[in-house]
This record gives C-alpha cells, sequence and structure tokens, in this order.
C-alpha cells in the first residue's frame, strides 16, 4: 500500500436501537479503488457516508490526508465534499433540465470556475468515457449506461482525491453495468483518485484492488492487495 | 367510478407523508380558491338583494287602479343621506309597504333604526322635529338597503299638498308623487350601476381563482406522473389511469371545496363590515345561499378532476411519455398571438361599450395573459440560461427553460394581480375632481307666487331657532329658489359663536359671503331642522348636498379596488408559495443528491428564488403594462399621485408576498435535502 489518502478508525454509528456501524476501521491508499461488499442493511452506505463527510459518525474518526473530517461543521464538510471528493449514485444525479455537458460542468461552476472554462473542461471528459457528440443531450435523452458515465465525469472532473460509488450500476443490466464500472475504475486510477465503491457484483469487485466485506456492521475479511 | 374512487382513495392514503403534504397543498390551494369564489358569487348576489329591497322605493306608475300615493324625497343630516318615502293611501285596502306591518295612517312616522338611533341621539332642533307626528313604528330590515340605512315613511292624508306636487325636473335619488297599485317598484339605476361594478369585480377575482384552482389540480398530477407511468408501465390501460388520478383529484377537492365553505362562512361577519354605497351589509346578504353553495361544491371538485385529466394527457398518450424525460417542444408563439388580438380589440371599447362587453373583453385579455405566460416565461429562461455566468442562474434559467408552465403558475397570479392593478388605478377618480361645494348654502325650491311668503316665513323660523342667515329669491319662472346663507352659531351669543368671521357679519351680508365648505354641521341641521315642511314636499339642500353622492361613489370604487386587489393579491401569494413548496417536493431526489456531493444550500436556495423573481419581475411589469392599456379607452383621469402610489403599493405588496411565500418552501428544501441517504419515492 502506497500513502494513506483517507483513514477511519472505530466508527460507530447508530439509528435509534440499531447499530448500523460497530467500530469499523478502514484506510484507503493514493489511488487505491476498495471495493465494499455485504450483504442488504449491513451498512456498506452507511460506512461510505461516513467516511465522506455526508454524516457524522457517533464514535471514531476519520481523515482525509491526516486532516480530521468528522469534527468539521457542515459547511466546511460540504466544501469539502465539493472540491477533494466525488460521487456516483445510482440513479437521479444529474440536473433533468441542464444539457449533458453543464451537468458536468456544474461543480466547477461552484468553485468559481468561469462558465466557458468548466464547460470547456467538462466536454474534454466525453471522449474518453464514449460520450462523444451526446454533449449536449439532455439527462431523459440517454441511456441509463451513458447517464452513469455523464455522472463519472462529474464526479471526475475537480480532480478530486478520493471517489465514492454507492451502486453506481445497481440500476444497469450487467453488461452495460460492467463496461460502465470499468470506465469508472479506468478513470479513477487515470485521474490519479482513489476510489470507494459500494458493490453487489462480486464480478465488479475484481476490478478493484481490494474488497472489504461488511457483515452486521463490522468488517470481516480484508483481500486482495 | 366506484372502483375508480376507492382506488383513488387507496392512492391518497398510500402516498405517504410527502404525498399527503402535496395532497393537503392542493386541498389547501381549492380552500382558498373556494371561499374567495363564494364571496365573488356573493358579491353579486349581495348587491341583487340591496337592488331589490331598494326596488319599492323607486316607484312604477299604476297601470290600472291605483291604491295608494307615493313620492320620495332626499333630506339629509350631518353627512348622510335620509331617504324620506311619503305615503298616503287611496283606498282602506291600501296593502302594507315593505318593512310596515301596516300602511301608515295620515300624521304617522316610522323610522329605520339607525335612524330613530340618531334621532335620538341628535338635539331635537337638529333631527327629531322634523319628524314630529305619531311614531308608527319600526321599518324592518326587508325594506332597507344596509342595516344603517337612514330611512323614514311618513303617511299623509291623500289630498295632502306634500302629495300634491307635480315637479318636473327631479333632484338625484326623489320621486315625483306618484300613483302605485302596490310596491313592486323596480332597482334605481344607481343600484343596476352598482351590479354592473360588481360584476365586473367579481370577473377580475374569479378568472385568477380559476386559474390557480386549475394550477392546483395540475399540481397534483405533476406529483403522481412518476407513478402514474410506473402504473402504465405495468399495464394499467389509459382509462383506468385517468379515472384514479380525477377520482384522486376529486376527493382531494372536494375536501378543499368543504373547508373553504367552511372559512368564508367564518368569513361572513369581517366581510359584512366593508362599507359600500353608504353602508356595510346584512350577513345575509353574504351568504350565498344553498343552491348556490351547492353549486360550487360541486362545480370546484370537477373542475379540478377536469383540470388533472387535461394535465394527465401526457402520461396517457405513452408509457414512457413521462418516465423518459425529453427537451420539450417548444412553446408556440400563437399564444402571444392571441394576447394581441384580444389588445388589439380594447382600442375599439369606450365607456358606453356596455358592462358585459366590457367584461368579456376584461375576462380574455386575462385569460390570454394566462396563454401567453409560458411562452415569455420561457423566452426569458432561454435569456438568462444564456447569459449566465454562474451556477445559480444557468440553473434557474434552464429550469424556466425546462418547464415555463411550471414557472408561470408560481408568478402567474401575481402577474394577473399586475394587471387588475394596472387596469384599476387609471379608473380610479380622485375626489378632487369634485372640488370643494358650498355647505353655508341651502337651496329650497319654491313656487314663484308664494316666494316671498316663504322668504319671510324662513327668516321667522330660522329666528325662532337661533340660526343667524340671510335670504335672498333666486331663479326666475314659476319655480323661483330660496337661498339660505348660514352665518356663525346663535345670534344671542356672538362672543361665544366662535365659527370664524361669519359671526360678526351682518345678516344682510351672509349671501354675498365666499363659499365655505366647512361651516358647523350642527347649525346646518338646525336650519334644515327649522326649515321643514316650509314647502310641502320639498327639503333644503346645499350644493354639497347635491355633491354627496359623487364622493360615496368615488369612496366605493376605492374600496372595491382594495377589495379586488386584496382578493387577487391572497391568490397569488398563496399560490406562489404552494407551487413553490410543490417545486421542491418534485426534485426532493435531486436536491438530496447535489446537497451530498458538496453543492451548497445558498446555491440551491438562490437558483430556487431567481427562478420565481426574474419572471416576476417581467411578468409583473409586462401585466401591468397591459392592464394600464386595457383601462385607457375608459380612463376617467390621468395616472394621478393616488394611482400611482397604490401601483407602487401592490408591486411592493406583490414582490413582498411571493418573495416571502417562496420563504416558506425553503425549510422544505432544507429537509428534503437533510436526508443522508435519498430514495426515489
Ligand atoms: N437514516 C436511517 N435511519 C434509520 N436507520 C437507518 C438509516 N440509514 C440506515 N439505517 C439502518 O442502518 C442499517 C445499515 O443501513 P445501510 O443503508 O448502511 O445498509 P446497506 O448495507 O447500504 O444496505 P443496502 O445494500 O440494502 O443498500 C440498516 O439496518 C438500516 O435500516
Ligand atoms: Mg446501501
Amino acid at each position: 500500500m502506497t500513502s494513506v489518502v483517507l483513514e477511519g478508525y472505530g466508527l460507530t454509528k447508530r439509528f435509534g436501537p440499531a447499530t448500523a456501524l460497530a467500530g469499523v476501521g478502514l484506510a484507503i491508499g493514493r489511488g487505491e479503488a476498495v471495493a465494499i461488499m455485504g450483504p442488504s442493511g449491513s451498512g456498506k452506505s452507511t460506512l461510505l457516508h461516513c467516511l465522506a463527510g455526508i454524516m457524522k459518525p457517533d464514535e471514531g474518526e476519520v481523515r482525509l490526508l491526516g486532516q480530521r473530517v468528522d469534527t468539521m461543521g457542515e459547511r466546511e464538510r460540504s466544501a469539502l465534499r465539493r472540491t477533494r471528493f466525488g460521487f456516483v449514485f445510482q440513479f437521479g444525479q444529474l440536473l433533468p433540465e441542464l444539457p449533458a455537458d453543464e451537468n458536468v460542468a456544474l461543480p466547477l461552476m461552484l468553485g468559481g470556475v468561469s462558465r466557458r472554462d468548466a464547460v470547456r473542461r467538462a466536454r474534454e471528459w466525453f471522449g474518453p468515457l464514449g460520450l462523444g457528440g451526446m454533449e449536449e443531450r439532455r439527462p431523459g435523452e440517454l441511456s441509463g449506461g451513458q447517464a452513469q458515465r455523464v455522472a463519472i465525469a462529474r464526479a471526475l472532473v475537480t480532480r478530486p482525491a478520493v471517489v465514492f460509488a454507492d451502486e453506481p450500476t445497481g440500476a444497469l443490466d450487467q453488461t452495460t453495468g460492467h463496461d460502465t464500472m470499468r470506465l469508472l475504475v479506468e478513470a479513477t486510477r487515470g485521474g490519479d483518485a482513489s476510489l470507494v465503491v459500494v458493490t453487489h457484483d462480486p464480478q465488479v469487485a475484481r476490478w478493484c484492488d481490494r474488497t472489504v466485506e461488511v457483515r452486521d456492521g463490522r468488517i470481516m475479511t480484508g483481500v486482495g492487495a | 367510478m366506484r372502483a375508480a374512487l376507492g382506488l383513488g382513495w387507496r392512492l391518497l392514503r398510500a402516498g405517504g407523508r410527502k404525498g399527503l403534504l402535496g395532497a393537503a397543498l392542493t386541498a389547501l390551494a381549492v380552500t382558498v380558491s373556494t371561499a374567495l369564489l363564494l364571496f365573488a358569487v356573493s358579491a353579486n348576489l349581495a348587491f341583487e338583494g340591496r337592488g331589490d329591497r331598494e326596488a319599492w322605493r323607486n316607484p312604477v306608475p299604476a297601470q290600472g287602479r291605483a291604491v295608494a300615493v307615493q313620492s320620495v324625497r332626499v333630506d339629509y343630516v350631518r353627512d348622510e343621506r335620509i331617504t324620506v318615502v311619503e305615503l298616503a293611501a287611496l283606498e282602506p285596502g291600501a296593502p302594507p309597504p315593505p318593512g310596515l306591518d301596516r300602511f301608515p295612517a295620515p300624521g304617522e312616522v316610522w323610522l329605520s333604526p339607525a335612524l330613530a338611533e340618531l334621532a335620538r341621539r341628535l338635539p331635537a332642533d337638529q333631527l327629531a322635529g322634523r319628524f314630529a307626528g305619531g311614531r308608527g313604528g319600526t321599518v324592518g330590515d326587508e325594506a332597507l338597503v344596509h342595516p344603517g340605512e337612514l330611512v323614514a315613511v311618513r303617511g299623509w292624508a291623500p289630498d295632502s299638498p306634500v302629495l300634491a306636487g307635480k315637479g318636473t325636473d327631479e333632484p338625484r335619488g326623489e320621486v315625483a308623487p306618484t300613483r302605485i297599485s302596490d310596491f313592486t317598484g323596480e332597482p334605481t339605476p344607481d343600484a343596476q350601476g352598482y351590479r354592473i361594478l360588481a360584476l365586473i369585480a367579481s370577473v377580475l377575482m374569479a378568472v385568477p381563482l380559476l386559474v390557480f384552482g386549475g394550477a392546483a389540480a395540475r399540481l397534483t398530477v405533476a406529483r403522481r406522473d412518476q407513478r402514474l407511468a410506473a402504473l402504465r408501465l405495468v399495464g394499467a390501460t389509459p382509462g383506468q389511469v385517468v379515472a384514479m388520478t380525477a377520482a384522486e383529484a376529486v376527493i382531494t377537492a372536494f375536501a378543499g371545496a368543504v373547508a373553504g365553505t367552511l372559512l368564508y362562512v367564518l368569513l361572513i361577519p369581517p366581510l359584512t363590515g366593508i362599507e359600500i354605497a353608504g353602508g356595510s351589509w346584512f350577513a345575509a346578504d353574504l351568504w350565498p345561499g344553498v343552491p348556490y353553495t351547492l353549486a360550487v361544491l360541486a362545480a370546484v371538485p370537477l373542475l379540478v378532476g377536469l383540470s388533472a385529466v387535461v394535465g394527465l394527457r401526457r402520461v396517457v398518450v405513452g408509457p414512457l411519455g413521462v418516465a423518459k424525460r425529453e427537451t420539450p417542444p417548444g412553446m408556440r408563439f400563437v399564444r402571444v398571438a392571441v394576447l394581441l388580438a384580444v389588445l388589439a380589440v380594447v382600442p375599439t371599447l369606450s365607456v358606453g361599450s356596455g358592462g358585459g362587453m366590457i367584461a368579456v373583453v376584461l375576462g380574455l385579455a386575462f385569460l390570454s395573459i394566462n396563454l401567453a405566460g409560458p411562452w415569455v416565461v420561457g423566452l426569458i429562461g432561454r435569456i438568462t440560461a444564456g447569459t449566465a455566468r454562474g451556477p445559480a442562474r444557468l440553473l434557474a434559467g434552464r429550469r424556466l427553460v425546462d418547464d415555463p408552465r411550471a414557472a408561470w403558475r408560481t408568478v402567474s397570479g401575481v402577474a394577473l394581480t399586475g394587471f387588475v392593478a394596472g387596469f384599476v388605478v387609471l379608473l380610479n377618480p380622485s375626489a378632487d375632481l369634485l372640488g370643494e361645494a358650498d355647505a353655508s348654502r341651502l337651496r329650497l325650491s319654491v313656487p314663484a307666487a308664494r316666494a316671498d311668503a316663504v322668504a319671510a316665513g324662513a327668516r321667522e323660523r330660522l329666528t325662532a331657532a337661533g340660526v343667524r342667515a340671510g335670504t335672498e329669491i333666486t331663479g326666475e319662472g314659476g319655480e323661483k329658489v330660496l337661498v339660505v346663507a348660514l352665518g356663525g352659531g346663535r345670534a344671542a351669543a356672538p362672543g361665544k359663536s366662535g365659527k370664524g368671521e361669519k359671526a360678526d357679519t351682518p345678516v344682510d351680508a351672509l349671501v354675498d359671503a365666499p363659499v365655505d365648505a366647512r361651516v358647523d354641521a350642527a347649525l346646518v341641521d338646525r336650519a334644515r331642522t327649522a326649515l321643514d315642511g316650509l314647502v310641502p314636499g320639498r327639503r333644503a339642500t346645499s350644493t354639497a348636498d347635491d355633491d354627496r353622492f359623487g364622493h360615496v361613489l368615488i369612496g366605493d370604487i376605492g374600496t372595491g379596488t382594495i377589495v379586488v386587489l386584496t382578493v387577487s393579491f391572497l391568490v397569488a401569494v398563496v399560490s406562489a408559495g404552494i407551487t413553490a413548496v410543490s417545486s421542491v417536493l418534485d426534485r426532493r431526489q435531486t436536491y438530496a443528491l447535489l446537497r451530498l456531493a458538496g453543492t451548497p444550500l445558498q446555491v440551491l436556495d438562490r437558483a430556487r428564488r431567481a427562478e420565481t423573481l426574474i419572471p416576476l419581475a417581467v411578468m409583473g411589469g409586462g401585466s401591468i403594462a397591459v392592464g394600464l392599456f386595457c383601462a385607457l379607452p375608459f380612463a376617467i383621469t390621468g395616472l394621478d399621485a393616488g394611482g400611482l402610489a397604490t401601483l407602487l403599493a401592490c408591486v411592493l405588496l406583490g414582490f413582498a408576498g411571493v418573495v416571502g411565500a417562496g420563504a416558506a418552501s425553503a425549510p422544505v428544501l432544507r429537509s428534503v435535502t437533510e436526508n443522508p441517504a435519498p430514495r426515489p419515492d
């Protein structure tokens, strides 16, 4: 493992009486792709949300390049998510009224990049992701796989340190899902970013460097690199 | 239908908390619409009721055998008008007039409750002295225009000189002695004029209401789009989908309509306090009655259901119609062409075009603004998106282009209110039109032959009453006018009179004194009372009295304007709030995911605000201009300071209202984006 980018220690999260995470520790290396697997309800999404600064864990610490994330206020965490992280969700993350290129450019514009530069930089991602010619289509005019690739471009356009993906191919058929997944892993590697991906598909997990198995809020095994 | 109703009900209940919130918003919109619609209907009925209750004082000459003679005279006390009905029975079986339990015997006087009260309160030499004679009773409400109306009914012998005159040129509101066969009468021209004004006001109120109700209906559909498309995908027939949606909308709307009726009933007591034509209202005036209420209760849910079905067309056309979001086809320019066509008709109208015609053109102008609105909003959206530099404006612009109808729905209320405001400010005459009339000279018309005797009698009576006044006889021909110029207070106490410089003017010089609008009202009433009955059937009045009707009318137009604008603003603000909240609810998943990815809430909030304020500014301004344009043919005066202030207040209130209503959706936005793991539902 190379240098650690993001790490969590003793992460615990309770929802009322239910314990979603019961003391999880996990370190993500620079450029590393980690798959999180486990049965439904085991706490995968909760773990991802804690690592990504979406949720505050009840106990434990999260550090990005040594800096505490879990103690930051909502505003700081929000800025952190916008600038250092990228996100790909199952579906529904693209704004239906924006054309594809503007959807991708949005995070850059939020970061203060001028509209013209943002759109230009956004469009650079379309070719490599096999989206050439779809820049001006709206999400409703794209297939599910194409829409996910636009979402991947949007996650990567800010050159984040870590990309989080929660079942990014869950709504796609297997072939499309695998294609999309490979693109996601390759693009994050190419962008020198780490990847944390929650998935149910063992095939998908094979594209990653390492798989983490979550069960009842605990990490069971660490396989791979 | 029963199956559809059942399924609609189950869908409604299974909609979850957010779904229920949406249904509640629709119901709220319908509640407000229904209450205001009932108000618009009742306003017309109320004026009709006033006209009917007043009709007996506007007699129609008997065709066959006459049973009584009736004349109507107008007298004044303080700033108010007294209607005096003089009656004499021609035969024993004459029917009692409305509001009286028998025909008044000669010498008997019946007073309305308000007049009786005033006669008790004021010194007898100012009012009660005019109604000496046996008190017959109290005039009942069914014969009064409004609860505070001052009415006196007096009985005379058929040969009394009071009922003898033939008078050709009757003053406004007076009726010369007329032989009548019954007390049916007919509505006065004034009452009919008020009914036309009420009709125009209710068109101005009702059209935005209908638009608002339709928007509310489509709001239910918008939220259901996804689920209904899913139902279509699993194989529900178009008929079933339509029936279910219509049922759901109708159930929701019916609940809203019932609540709206209750709300209106609660509003009746405060509403009766609105003074029009010199008085407030009987509670019964503002209750539309069971048939009209039932009609509204049936019509509102039906209209909402119909609107929902129309809105559903897209879903029913194809199962993918809604599930797949595509670039919407552009709005056609025809929409604007219709507005231009209607506006082209406007200059051909004039004051003489008749109330019905004006109401129709107004309604059309209204509807075509509503038609052109989305097209203009789409255009604004393209411009906004094209020129946007930051993300918030870009989001707002693209959203306007994406669904101009939805954006229009948010601002349509205020835009239509802008139209109303623009229209009415030009029609609002100011009291300056009338100038200051003379209140210090009472005029009494007298037959030329008796002029000198009457003048002497007047001086005698005035002196006895302690009123300093000069007299003069003017006019020529058979009918002369005795002018009584009033001076200060009692002649006996010059030091204490304090009524200005006139107290020291010699009596004979008073007739040459300058016009005075602010003479002591008690003094005028003492003079009136002293002169009462001097010439049978005639009362002394001043030019200020003659102008009183004009002042009341101007005041009424102002009151009507405020009522119409208040209603429009209520509709506008409630509809802006409801559509803003529902638009957040509709897009809760996307908003939540954007927030997860680190989009600051302020950017979403700014986009949401720009999405409303940009079209609001353009459409509000445009509508005011169209309203002003439509009012031009009827304009009484140019836009004066008062009108400008009204307009400015409207603009400010409209903006503040919509911004405030939009602010109500900010907490909703916060709450839907707080859930860290949003799921489509
Ligand atoms: N907001 C919440 N409120 C209450 N309980 C929650 C909440 N979010 C998650 N949980 C609970 O925490 C546990 C872990 O949930 P989580 O979403 O992390 O599971 P998961 O592993 O992602 O499941 P899946 O594979 O089905 O997405 C579950 O028992 C779930 O019910
Ligand atoms: Mg999950």
